[in-house]
């Protein structure tokens, strides 16, 4: 007995799996994987094949995998959800000729074996039949002499809805139901920022990161905006994307400094207002009051930012550390040992980054 | 395709003469309904149009004070439907999942989106808002995709109610996070290791955010019922061997332990990794358990039905949504022994409605508003609009518990001959175990025989005594085929009580 093992990366790529050339065991793991989906779209063998199946569960919710004979999915799923209170005891599959082979319910984190063998030609399907899960869970196996008879994986009415969209034909749908307007703002998983960051696209060629959480400008960067086709997909596992070249990475911290220029201070994000789009961002700092508002240079790569500040007894100082890919032009005040002193009293100020 | 067309338009044909008869029926009420009634002669679904481009998966709903829908959407829009034009106008953008709206007033709404509870309000009169206020942001966020944020509710004193879901160990946490983080709280299926994950929290109007509650897993959403109780669903999973649904109160524990790490002058341990026991006294039983798949997978948002009738026989008790079946299920509550405990039943089934029930809000004419979602999981996207039809279908309305069995009052007097026939009430009953491992199945199940079945004057209640009656079981009832004395058939069959406690002058063994 030869083992063939079916190769899962083959399968994501094109989503075909096609065993050797004549009939004999072949061995597969599928997965089931988040947002109700199996990892392997659908494979072929050939009439014959015993195949030994291992659907191991790298979900959070429970799953089974139930194999069923040419055009019976939908009729197996309906039966199995009218299975009332025998549902849990038969692991929600259906006792009729339909069901060619099942694993029981498959817990989180756990794996189970089934093997089975396929004699006549045809499409088949493996669907979990877990309630609910039995109308979008789904793959196909095609029994067939001639694989090369087996359509494109986008045009495959066996294979799943959300199988399909992973083979890169769902990306021509719009993002929203209007066409997105610049300065354009999100709130969504920035990668390399705290968790409650939000996204500004200043121009759509232009954009900056600024972190509710820590109430600073984390990042910028030219070329385009975001891609949240991950992060929207399912439940929003995967963090958002930038696109385009990150020109400047906060490396200082926090950079307002109240009295003396070596604490930091306390500091409490309040929102912000739109104006012309633009968000103006509103924190506190240990209880003073400031809003800064950044705009995009008018030429060449860079930001102008705008702070309001409440009234500050003490000197103010702002951070403007080398080396995170800015050259910094306050309007007030001169930059001195990686900071700028401004002069007391002052009550707004803006500092212009040029990328270097 | 051609043969497919042509026995749809088939079906469309039969189905509309199918109306027309029945229709007829309902005209003639004193006669024997011919083919028999279904819930669509009493309520009717209506699909809302979506604006084009949206990707429907609607986290958030709420009425506006004017009638007008505000709805949020998985990608950020918050969008305002008016009901007379039908049309949608975009209000707000760029809300990171917007899971709760509350209506403030026709311009301005607070929204509960993952990192915070902002205040979103047009300032300026031109219908768009342009004021994005944090409200409250004093929880944690480890970046963990399943670290959802519900609610907000209000209650009369003014303060408000959010509940900060676990994160999931399908993921694992940002290199930063928000709030303090406490690696003792990372091991674990559904895990806290962030400020009050798995909270219920209050909002005093002094604006300061205070732990509450703890001990959930999944708690989507908060409602509060004709009484001011709060309530919290939550969704079998680890800890939870079936759905549930919570009375909230201060100080409480509802058990899902990652949650304790929050709770002032708790040990330095993790808590799962306390014994069982010891978990399970420390914590507060639901009010109400619903059968796995039998009721519902994970339930959503409980409203309290405050039409005053228009929306049918249930008028002053509460509804729930359903992700993963396309029905919602009527809670029938009542306090026994100090403590709410109460049934649940499958609602409006075969009614039209879609899956994903995720959002439910009344409008101001006694409609049911749904927002519906799927969010990666089972479920659907969209809107849709139930709207009762004026006439009473028969089904139960509500079922109390007595020291020998059970009360049931039905919204229409019953036919004499079948609702005393005891074959029509099958009982079985079955308890959930509290256990770390992902749901659970059904201990000591066991039919429980029905020995009496009592109809009073009016028809309309029948009083059954039951073999044995036993704290701690789930009592699922499945009723024969009732009829009203008008000949209606009793929609909904299947209802489960859930028995915590008997009432105090209960015998062992009635």
């Amino acid at each position: 007995m030869k083992n063939i093992v079916a190769a899962g990366l083959f399968a994501a790529i094109c989503g075909l799996t096609v065993s050797s050339a004549s009939a004999q065991d072949t061995t597969l793991t599928i997965r089931a994987v988040e947002g109700l989906k199996f990892d392997v779209p659908r494979f072929v063998v050939r009439p014959g094949t015993r195949i030994n199946l291992t659907l191991d569960n790298y979900d959070d919710m429970a799953h089974n995998l139930v194999v069923t004979l040419p055009n019976s999915r939908l009729r197996v799923v309906n039966t199995s959800l009218a299975l009332g209170d025998q549902a849990v005891k038969l692991n929600y599959v259906p006792r009729t000729p339909d069901v060619v082979a099942h694993t029981p319910v498959v817990e989180p984190g756990k794996a189970e074996k089934i093997s089975f063998v396929l004699d006549q030609e045809g499409v088949y399907s493996y669907v979990c039949t877990y309630p609910g899960h039995g109308f979008v869970m789904y793959g196909a196996i095609y029994v067939t002499r001639r694989p090369a008879t087996v359509p494109a994986l986008d045009k495959d009415p066996h294979v799943a809805a959300n199988r399909k969209d992973d083979a890169g034909h769902a990306h021509h749908l719009p993002d929203h139901p209007y066409e997105l307007k610049y300065p354009a703002v999100y709130r969504t998983f920035m990668p390399d920022s705290g968790p409650a960051s939000i996204a500004v696209g200043l121009t759509p060629k232009a954009a900056y990161c600024w972190d509710a959480g820590s109430c600073r400008l984390r990042y910028a960067w030219t070329g385009g905006f975001i891609d949240q086709t991950d992060h929207w997909d399912g439940n929003g596992k995967k963090p958002t994307h930038v696109l385009g070249d990150v020109y400047f990475r906060d490396q200082g911290g926090f950079p307002i400094r109240l009295g003396t220029a070596d604490r930091l201070p306390e500091v409490k994000f309040k929102g912000y207002r739109l104006i012309n789009r633009y968000p103006e961002f509103r924190y506190l700092v240990n209880g003073i009051e400031v809003r800064e508002m950044i705009k995009p240079l008018k030429t060449g790569r860079g930001l102008v930012r705008q702070f309001t500040l409440g009234p500050v007894s003490g000197p103010v100082y702002f951070v403007c550390k080398s080396g995170d890919g800015v050259k910094y032009r306050p309007s007030v005040g001169k930059i001195q040992d990686g900071f700028v002193r401004l002069p007391v009293g002052t009550r707004s100020f803006t500092l212009t980054m040029i990328a270097e | 395709m051609r043969n497919k067309i042509k026995s749809a338009s088939r079906v469309k044909t039969f189905l509309s003469a199918f109306v027309a008869l029945s229709l007829l029926n309902l005209n003639g009420w004193s006669k024997p309904l011919f083919p028999a009634d279904t819930i669509t002669d009493y309520y009717e679904v209506e699909t809302i149009q979506m604006p084009k481009g949206l990707t429907a998966e609607t986290d958030g709903l709420a009425v506006m004070p004017d009638g007008r829908i505000v709805a949020g959407f998985h990608r950020g829009e918050i969008m305002i439907y008016t009901p007379k034009t039908k049309t949608w106008k975009l209000f707000a953008e760029g809300i990171h999942d917007p899971l709760g709206i509350m209506a403030v007033s026709n311009s301005e709404i607070l929204v509960m989106q993952r990192p915070e509870l902002t205040r979103v309000k047009d300032t300026n009169g031109d219908g768009v808002a342009d004021l994005y206020e944090t409200v409250t942001d004093e929880f944690g966020l480890s970046g963990n995709y399943h670290e959802f944020a519900f609610g907000p509710v209000k209650d009369k004193q003014g303060n408000i109610f959010i509940s900060l879901n676990t994160a999931s160990n399908g993921a694992g946490i940002f290199p930063e996070v928000r709030g303090k983080l406490d690696t003792l709280g990372r091991p674990g299926r559904m895990y806290s290791a962030v400020p009050y994950r798995g909270w219920v929290m209050k909002l005093t109007p002094d604006g300061k955010l205070h732990p509450y509650a703890s001990g959930f897993r999944s708690p989507n959403s908060l409602g509060f019922d004709a009484n001011g109780n709060l309530f919290a669903a939550d969704n079998q999973g680890d800890w939870l061997g079936t759905s549930k649904l919570y009375h909230v109160q201060e100080g409480k524990h509802y058990g899902h332990p990652a949650s304790l790490l929050w709770k002032e002058g708790f040990p330095r341990i993790t808590p799962r990794k306390l014994p069982v026991k010891m978990l399970d006294s420390l914590r507060t039983v639901e009010s109400v358990a619903f059968p796995h798949s039998r009721i519902a997978n994970s339930p959503t948002q409980p409203v309290l039905d405050n039409t005053g009738g228009k929306f049918g026989p249930f008028a002053g008790k509460m509804l729930i949504g359903e992700m993963d079946h396309p029905y919602l299920i009527r809670l029938m509550l009542e306090t026994v022994d100090g403590q709410i405990q109460g049934a649940c039943a499958p609602f409006l089934a075969g009614a039209g409605l879609r899956r994903g029930n995720n959002r439910l809000a009344f409008g101001p004419d006694g409609s049911l508003w749904l927002g519906q979602t799927d969010h990666g999981w089972a479920g659907a996207r969209g809107m849709q609009r139930v709207r009762w039809k004026g006439k009473t279908p028969l089904e139960l309305a509500d079922m109390k518990l007595t020291p020998t069995g059970f009360v049931l009052t039905f919204t229409q007097p019953l036919d004499a001959a079948t609702a005393q026939q005891l074959t029509n009430y099958q009982f079985q009953r079955y308890y959930y175990e509290y256990h770390e491992a992902y749901g659970s199945k059904q201990f000591d199940k066991q039919p429980v025989a029905v020995t009496k079945a009592e109809l009073s004057p009016d028809g309309k209640t029948v009083t059954l005594k039951l073999g044995e009656l036993k704290a701690g079981y789930i009592y699922e009832l499945e009723m024969g085929k009732l009829r009203s004395t008008t000949q209606q058939n009793l929609m909904g069959r299947l209802v489960c009580y859930t028995l915590n406690r008997l009432q105090r002058n209960t015998q062992a063994n009635p």
